[in-house]
């Protein structure tokens, strides 16, 4: 005499369960023994420095994506170093050209004048050496 | 039942399909993301003078809960019509 068919397909799916249970259980014990070797031997100290960098990176991102901060704040914007930066670089050095102490961020706009690079430079020195020119004929 | 439980077990060891479920479990698990997530659980809880038991007891019950429907459905399925091609 056999059992009728939902007494059978009970009986296995509660026989299913069980296994799977016991399957499930046996990688649990795998992984809690990977995680174990892992925590003796300090393998993960580089992931916690690396999810570290990765929470502070998204952190930066949002906060430029965020528009309330960029207006405001640009002069105290942090760099990945954790710098900030003037809007205007302040450093003072001496032009190579002429001798004179220059602002870094003044740098170019001198060196235009400087070596007669730029259009009014050069015409002011022909304006006048044909005013003289003119006036001494 | 118990007695059919350890038949059944006996039965998948010897041939062979126990360890090839056991391999399309992990195999699952790891694709759907659940072993990082037990990794990255047990680092949270720290790592001083734990034990294996320790972590088992830690992982069982969230590991438990967290398994895909999907997955274990598969995994049923498969050990179901294991079940039923032996007419045990």
């Amino acid at each position: 005499m056999s059992a009728p068919d939902e007494i059978i397909t009970s009986d296995h799916t509660q026989l299913a369960s069980h296994f799977f249970g016991e399957l499930l259980d046996s990688v649990i014990m795998d992984v809690a023994s990977e995680c174990h070797r892992i925590a003796r031997l300090g393998l993960d100290r580089n992931l916690d420095d690396e999810e570290e960098e990765l929470r502070l990176s998204a952190e930066a991102r949002a906060r430029i994506a965020d528009p309330s901060n960029s207006e405001a704040n640009s002069k105290y914007v942090v760099d990945i170093f954790g710098q900030t930066h003037p809007a205007v670089a302040a450093e003072i050095f001496d032009c190579m050209n002429c001798g004179r102490s220059i602002v870094a961020g003044r740098f170019a706009p001198h060196l235009e004048k400087c070596m007669g690079k730029g259009r009014k430079a050069r015409v002011k020195a022909t304006r006048s050496s044909t005013a003289a020119a003119a006036h001494n004929r | 039942m118990k007695i059919e439980s350890q038949v059944l077990k006996k039965l998948l060891t010897l041939n062979g399909e126990k360890e090839r479920l056991k391999e399309l479990l992990r195999e699952r698990l790891n694709e759907c993301g659940w072993k990082d997530e037990m990794k990255s659980f047990t680092r949270k809880k720290g790592r001083n003078n734990v034990t294996v038991d320790d972590l088992v007891h830690l992982i069982t019950p969230k590991g438990r809960a967290a398994v895909p429907d999907s997955v274990k459905a598969e995994l049923l399925q498969r050990i179901r019509s294991f079940l039923h091609s032996t007419a045990l």
